[in-house]
């Protein structure tokens, strides 16, 4: 069991290291034999040297953190404002019929042409930001939410009225956990679209962060500090999106979807 | 003779629809059901069992008429849904003990009064599996041992087997009227199988369906304690063939 596990691991792994492989293979040939100029389209050798002097430098901490500052804010907001918009849309019929059509208005809306809009509402400063981030992860929660509550087969709710259980009990006993496996599905998009979100508003304001760094490195034409930059954000959204994925899969090894180990 | 469990008076059920217009669902219902007994209801699907056994357990409203529960409304009834209705996240003495937690019973001697019933439905062995890992039958073991585990006088199924194949059906009937000899339980049973019906049963209820109504109610007068050989007698067969005949 265990033998197979690690690898099952391994190979996962290696098929990832041999296609990036291949594809800095394609990129240096390339970039040997068009000579194209360095501001357009660097060496990956020079990439990653300035990938990791970022590092080394200390420079990119201020940036990064910065920006996992703003994604925790705005991530942890979205959440808990997403999960009790679902759950008062899902219980309440008069809720849902006043605020589905904004829901609709603003989920279809690109929050990003916003962005000015939020700049002038709320500032060039970090309350602009954290509300872009929240707008962006708020609605991928509560159709999580609201799917998950609508799933709750009705003689289990049915169960829990022979059982003569309060309210609490139903939303702590059934609501909450049938909810999970769609909540989840829902932190899923919505961690990628707060790392998104924080970028974008690092682009248009402020200069702080991660998406600060890409429009300097644009600004400035260093190519490679901006492909380094593209590289630190690549490699948050999936550090991010890996953890959210880590905790379902504790949270949820009950689920059909999981494999009985 | 106050040893009535409950008694229904003239219920009737109608269901509203803008599309449909209105179904008659239940019609003049009266039933008087003894304490300790076990009757089966049956009948056309769509003839109103669910509704009226969902009635019964307070779990929707009639339209009209009343039920009379000798331990009063409040009283506590057992629920068996024809699906399990597990929850998928609990094991299977998690979900067997569920009601007690909701309930606060933290008893020791509920907690294994609970692991009895799970070693006499033959569950001893797979306590800690989860409800994706059990078969059709198994599941519905575990959900009957949860109607069980508080200790209700009363205990309501809808088709609970109907889902089931036939041996694992006719095995399940068995234990059930293990479970029903011990604890003395009145029981309230939707089928629609005759023989199911006539092998459990004390009395069975024939409904007729459009408007959901009680045909004919039949005494079932076979031996107790019943054993499976008693499908093979004349009188078994005589009430199946009777049964058949008024269900049509
Ligand atoms: N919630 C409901 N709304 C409208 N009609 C219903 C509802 N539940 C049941 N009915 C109708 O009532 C009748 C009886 O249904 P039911 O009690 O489920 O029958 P059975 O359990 O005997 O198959 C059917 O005609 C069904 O369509
Ligand atoms: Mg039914």
């Amino acid at each position: 069991m265990r033998t197979s596990k690690t690898r099952e691991i391994l190979r996962y792994v290696m098929d990832y290291a041999i296609s990036i492989s291949i594809f800095i293979l394609i990129w240096s040939l390339y970039v040997n034999i068009s000579g194209v100029p360095q501001f357009v389209l660097p060496k990956p050798t020079v990439v990653f040297k300035e990938f990791i002097g970022l590092f080394t430098t200390g420079m990119i901490w201020p940036h990064l953190g910065m920006t996992v500052f703003e994604v925790v804010i705005g991530f942890g907001i979205g959440v808990i404002g997403g999960i009790a918009l679902g759950y008062l849309v899902a219980k309440i019929e008069v809720v849902k019929t006043a605020l589905m059509p904004f829901i609709i208005f603003i989920q279809t809306a690109p929050k990003i042409a916003l962005v000015p809009l939020f700049v002038v509402w709320f500032g060039i400063g970090l309350p602009s930001k954290i509300v872009l981030i929240v707008s962006m992860v708020i609605f991928p929660i509560m159709s999580g939410i609201i799917l998950g509550i609508d799933s709750i087969p009705a003689d289990a709710r049915n169960l829990m009225r022979i059982l003569k259980a309060n309210k609490l009990q139903v939303f702590m006993h059934l609501e909450i956990k049938y909810s999970l496996p769609m909540l989840f599905s829902g932190l899923k998009i919505g961690i990628v679209q707060a790392v998104i979100g924080a970028i974008v508003a690092e682009w248009m304001s402020g200069k702080i962060g991660l998406g600060y760094i890409l429009t300097y490195g644009n600004a400035t034409y260093d190519t490679p500090l901006l492909m380094a930059g593209i590289i630190v954000t690549i490699i948050l959204g999936i550090v991010s999106y890996e953890s959210i994925e880590l905790i379902g899969r504790k949270l949820l090894k009950w689920h059909v979807s999981q494999n009985i180990e | 003779m106050n040893d009535f469990c409950l008694q229904t008076k003239g219920l009737n059920k109608v269901y509203h629809s803008v599309l449909k217009g209105d179904t008659v669902a239940l019609k003049d219902i009266n039933l008087d059901i003894n304490k300790r007994e076990f009757i089966s209801i049956i009948g056309p699907s769509g003839c109103g069992k669910s509704t009226l056994l969902r009635i019964l357990g307070c779990l929707d409203k009639p339209t009209s008429g009343e039920i009379i529960y000798q331990d009063g409304k409040e009283q506590e009834m057992g629920f068996v849904f024809q699906d399990s209705v597990l929850l998928p996240w609990k094991n299977v003495r998690e979900n067997a003990g569920f009601p007690l937690v909701i309930k606060k019973d933290k008893t020791k001697e509920s907690w294994d009064k609970l692991d009895d019933l799970l070693e006499l439905s033959g569950l001893s062995d797979f306590k800690n599996s989860l409800p994706k890992e059990l078969s059709g039958g198994m599941k519905q073991r575990v959900s009957i041992v949860r109607a069980l585990s508080y200790d209700a006088p009363m205990l309501l199924m809808d088709e609970p087997f109907g889902a089931l194949d036939a041996i694992t059906r006719d095995h399940l009937n068995l234990e059930l009227l293990k479970i029903w000899e011990m604890t003395k339980k009145t029981i309230i049973f939707v089928t629609h199988s005759i023989e199911e019906a006539v092998f459990l049963s004390d009395r069975v209820i024939v409904m007729s369906a459009r408007p959901g109504q009680i045909k004919e109610i039949v005494e079932i007068d076979l031996e107790r304690v019943r054993k499976e050989s008693v499908r093979d007698t004349d009188k078994f067969q005589e009430y199946t063939k009777y049964l058949r005949g008024i269900i049509g």
